[in-house]
């Protein structure tokens, strides 16, 4: 279960090229892993650099070592090293890149960060404008106070 | 799309619906509050339906706990937590009801987040996480309101091919010398009662005080006594099917009804049996296999009515005063906490916090498929 991906018999390698420019060689097994970058290898098969344009060099090497290592507790552990910001750039590269695990592993990461917190804090986390009336946010905190209760302090 | 280098990341509504799915329901309610947009996502009813379904294994679980006192006092405890941690229990209020109901109510089931009660002669639907609640009107033998008839079973289940809540009442006529039982079903889609005809029902209680059902299986079991064959047995009503069918109790049970109740121990119906000096808890290890009763574990108290499991396999209960017990899963005590002081009496229920609400009336009966559907409501999420 520990051993890296990038032992397997498959030998042909690929180049990914990030937004940035930075360039990645990858094993095809790897590779295949992203199934959008699977998908873009169906539709040309000679193809060797293949653009990833909605993903930054430091995030697509995160996402490589990921896949590489993923198994139960390398899991458990690779949330822990990025913060929030970097979490949600790393889900909208494994969104684009359509990697399921890597996604579920960031969208379980992300709502544990905010699970206890405030939605002044959640408003920030995400860039999102309070576009509720004072009266309605006050009518919804009435509702819900029960849900407001042992809420970590901002 | 999306910018490189030092703006914020803005995550498109599916991925924010992703990570909400992932929250348990006090996080989500509070998230109302967000904005508009996540408003409307939590509330959105395919969105409780997934939530409900994809957190199946992590859902929260509470007992709502009511203590006779005056006034009635009600704590609706994570008993996850230990007894003692005061911060586990929220406060609940029960303004749905008329404020005169507050003294007086009687919990009678409780299945997917609703609690199925009585107060007075009203009776409610209710969702303690969210609020939501339905007032049910009462059943025709029910509305009666004459000492003639005993209503002494009622029971509340889910019936998965109609994605319809049931209430269930079995009652008989006390006056007659022939007990034959009326079973009453009401549907909360069909929004109506009906009796269901044409079955020998020659059943009555097995006790003084009227039980309330244990949902297992797509089934509703009660404890009851057969006339016919002069013999305790367990009763279950089949919410898909909506048959009655019997069960008996282990061989050679000679304990006194009173004194045993059936309740949900995990995967197993179980019976939970008082003795002189000792609890045993009885298992039926084969569904309506009835030589698989199992004796699987004695508690050492003279009394205890079953709650629930924690995720760990503790035991949790009443101690028969007020107050609730966590034995382990080999039968030793771990924790006794007391609620109240004055000597009274209590009741309790385990419930399941969710945010689904009840079927609304006027929408066409439901198919369900569901393996499809959790793919397909996944994807419709995408807005």
């Amino acid at each position: 279960m520990a051993e890296e991906k990038s032992q397997a018999s498959s030998s042909k390698m690929l180049t990914l090229k990030a937004s940035d420019g930075v360039l990645f060689e990858v094993e095809l097994n790897i590779a295949k892993e992203m199934k959008t970058v699977q998908a873009y290898i169906d539709d040309c098969e000679d193809i060797e650099t293949i653009p990833i344009p909605n993903v930054l060099g430091k995030h697509l090497a995160i996402v490589i070592e990921y896949i590489k290592k993923t198994n139960e507790e390398y899991d458990a552990e690779f949330e822990k090293q990025w913060n929030m910001d970097d979490l949600q750039l790393l889900l909208l590269a494994a969104n684009y890149l359509n990697i399921s695990g890597l996604q579920e592993c960031l969208c379980k990461a992300i709502a544990k960060r905010i699970e206890n917190k405030s939605p002044e804090y959640v408003r920030k986390v995400f860039n999102i404008e309070n576009d509720h009336s004072p009266e309605e946010e006050a009518k919804l905190r009435k509702e819900y106070k029960w849900a407001f209760e042992g809420v970590d302090k901002d | 799309m999306m910018d490189t280098k030092n703006t914020q990341p803005y995550l498109p509504h599916e991925l924010i619906i992703q990570i909400l799915l992932r929250l348990p329901v006090k996080s989500l309610l509070r998230f109302k509050c967000v904005c508009k947009l996540w408003f409307s996502l939590i509330s959105d009813t395919h969105f409780a339906n997934s939530h409900f379904q994809l957190t199946a294994a992590t859902h929260t679980h509470r007992i709502m706990f009511v203590s006779y006192s005056d006034p009635l006092q009600t704590r609706f405890i994570d008993f996850e937590a230990s007894l003692h941690q005061d911060t586990a229990s929220v406060s609940l209020n029960l303004n749905f009801m008329p404020s005169e109901s507050h003294s007086y109510i009687e919990i009678k089931g409780s299945c997917r987040g609703f609690i199925f009660l009585y107060s007075y002669s009203n009776i409610y639907l209710w969702n303690p996480s969210t609020g939501l609640h339905k007032q049910i009107p009462l059943s025709p033998i029910d509305s009666k309101l004459d000492a003639v008839y005993f209503c002494y079973l009622y029971g509340f289940g889910y019936d998965q091919s109609r994605d319809d809540y049931l209430v269930v009442l079995m009652s008989y006529d006390t006056t007659l010398a022939n007990v034959s039982s009326h079973l009453e079903v009401f549907s909360l889609r069909d929004n109506k009662w009906k009796e269901i005809e044409g079955i020998n029902l020659p059943y009555m209680n097995a006790s003084d005080d009227p039980r309330t059902g244990s949902f297992f299986n797509g089934a509703i079991h009660w404890l009851a006594y057969g006339v016919d064959l002069s013999v305790n047995l367990i009763v279950a009503f089949d919410l898909m099917e909506r048959k009655l069918l019997e069960m008996s109790l282990p061989d050679d049970f000679y304990y006194e009804l009173s004194f045993c109740e059936l309740w949900v121990f995990g995967d197993f119906l179980s019976l939970c049996v008082m003795g002189d000096d000792t609890v045993e808890i009885w298992v039926m290890k084969e569904y309506k296999v009835h030589s698989s009763w199992t004796k699987t574990l004695v508690l050492p108290t003279q009394y205890f009515s079953p709650l629930c499991l924690t995720k760990s396999g503790d035991i949790v209960g009443a101690d028969g005063g007020n107050g609730l017990v966590k034995y382990d899963d080999k039968g030793q005590l771990l924790e006794h906490r007391s609620y109240c002081n004055v000597r009274g009496r209590s009741q309790a229920i385990m419930y399941t916090e969710s945010l689904l609400s009840p079927p609304c009336f006027l929408s066409e009966p439901k198919k369900m498929t569901q393996t499809r559907r959790k793919r397909s409501t996944r994807r419709r999420m995408k807005l």
